[in-house]
């Protein structure tokens, strides 16, 4: 209680080093939290795109309707989660005629239909890049089934894309984090300084190292806390007004949503900021405790 | 109450600031400790309250060797004895009751004992008036006696003052002097550094002196 109370009228009593504090905490979580926000809107723009990919099992000439019509029901009942469209050789030459338009008339001398029955898989839900690959796997394995197509080359490209961005995300919120934590102890070691007199005075008057350092912990992390609230208000406010408008200039961010900042989110920023406050004290306190 | 046995401060590279100091401070007495500017008069008085520890020699503070104690016994042995400075360090964002007040706060003292010991102590250096003032609202000499009480107040059995009346208008000295002498009657044994031989010669008391370091006079 008499804790508390202290470490209220020392904020009260100090409020622009406070303020800093509270300030610099904001920023860096703001930065931060961006940043891990920015990366879950990119991964989940790439899971997008990776569920545009159909898969197209192409099945040997000579089999019958009626065994590719069963392969098509024993896919569906195999794979959950799949539209699975048969396309039987008389489908598939029409719809080649329809793709070459003017040039239908050269299919004209064709002395038989040289196209093999398909099964058409698409996925219901996104899936990622290797999802699409297993499952490609695992369809050809599929008695009658001569050739798997499914945009390999589109797929490897998206997910060495995906890699790429993964180990830059990793290594730029490394930095970024690094950064932060840097700034905010030094910051609060700034604020411990202007009270140096007092951390000597309390060493005179007997008091304990636990007894020196519990009131700057409790500060750190409210300090801590309040920017980290900060941090989601101006989250928020980015969301709201800033997003839609982006979305409004960029063609390829249409339709794409911003990721929702949910309870656990909120928390997990929250209990960032304690910590980061709480750490960047101990740090301040340390120092002039040693002396 | 306390002994120094060969007790040596040297800091490195340069000559000892303490140098082969024996000598014997009884319960209940008063010293002064006199010597020119760089004697080592405060370095003796910091090793006494563990801001400093000796190169070699043995110190013992209320029996207990000082040497022998960990970094976490420092504080404990501290609420035995009260430090009086020169600049009195005092915290100018509290309030007067509120630095004496300090002392006790560390003690785990409940809000009522707090506030009813230091206006006991505030009362006695003549301030209970200035309780609810801040400190550079003080003069000099009201500013000391608030270190006084601040260093009395939880009844330590050793008060170190360290040049006390070296700040202070030549007026306000005997009052400053009455207030550690009234302590001393009390049962407190009272170390006070200072190089104003005029004091010595005012007040026949025991006196210890230093210089480069050796104890060089102690009657």
């Amino acid at each position: 209680m008499r804790l508390s109370r202290r470490a209220a009228l020392n904020l009260w009593r100090a409020p622009l080093p406070s303020l800093v504090s509270v300030l610099t905490i904001a920023l860096s979580l703001f930065i931060g939290a961006s940043f891990v926000l920015g990366l879950f809107t990119a991964r989940s723009l790439l899971t997008s795109w990776g569920a545009q990919a159909s898969v197209t099992l192409y099945l040997d000439k000579a089999t019958p309707d009626a065994q590719a019509r069963m392969l098509a029901q024993q896919v569906r009942l195999q794979e959950a989660g799949l539209e699975v469209a048969y396309v039987d050789r008389a489908l598939a030459l029409s719809r080649l005629r329809a793709d070459l338009g003017d040039l239908a008339g050269a299919l004209d001398g064709l002395s038989q239909n040289p196209l093999p029955p398909s099964l058409e898989v698409i996925p219901r839900e996104s899936l990622p890049p290797a999802g699409v690959r297993a499952l490609a796997a695992r369809l050809g394995q599929l008695p009658g089934v001569a050739e798997v197509e499914y945009g390999r080359e589109w797929l490897d490209k998206l997910e060495a894309l995906g890699r790429g961005l993964r180990a830059f995300a990793a290594g730029a919120l490394f930095v970024v984090l690094g950064a932060a934590l840097l700034v905010v102890a030094n910051t609060i070691r700034l604020a411990v300084y202007a009270r140096r007199d007092e951390i000597e005075i309390m060493k005179l008057v007997g008091a304990t190292d636990g007894y020196v350092r519990a009131p700057f912990l409790l500060e750190g992390a409210l300090q801590g806390l309040i920017g980290a609230a900060m941090a989601l208000g101006a989250i928020a406010a980015v969301q709201r007004w800033l997003l839609p408008r982006a979305q409004q200039a960029f063609a390829f961010a249409s339709g794409m949503s911003a990721p929702q900042v949910l309870p656990v989110h909120a928390a997990a920023l929250l209990g960032m900021g304690a910590l980061v406050g709480l750490l960047g004290s101990w740090l301040a306190v340390a120092r002039f405790l040693r002396t | 109450m306390i002994q120094l046995f060969h007790v040596k401060k040297a800091y490195p590279g340069d000559a000892p600031v303490l140098d082969d100091i024996t000598l014997r401070i009884e319960k209940g007495e008063f010293c002064w400790l006199t010597g020119p500017s760089g004697a080592g008069k405060s370095t003796l008085l910091k090793l006494l309250f563990c801001a400093e520890s000796p190169t070699s020699g043995q110190i013992l503070v209320g029996g207990r060797n000082i040497g022998r104690i960990s970094q976490s016994g420092i504080p404990f042995l501290r609420r035995n004895i009260g430090v009086v400075f020169q600049d009195f360090k005092l915290l100018d964002n509290r309030t007067v009751l509120e630095n004496v007040g300090y002392a006790l706060e560390v003690l785990g003292a409940s809000d009522a004992e707090i506030r009813e010991r230091s206006l006991k102590r505030l009362e006695q250096v003549g301030l209970q008036r200035k309780a609810s003032s801040l400190p550079r609202r003080l003069s000099g000499g009201e500013q000391q006696r608030v270190a006084i009480a601040r260093a009395l107040v939880n009844e330590p059995t050793i008060l170190l003052a360290d040049e006390p009346t070296g700040n202070l208008d030549p007026s306000l000295t005997d009052s400053i002097l009455q207030l550690l002498f009234d302590a001393n009657a009390r049962g407190t044994t009272v170390v006070v550094a200072t190089h104003d031989r005029t004091l010595l010669t005012r007040y026949h008391k025991r006196t210890i002196a230093l210089e480069k370091g050796k104890l060089v006079f102690d009657a």
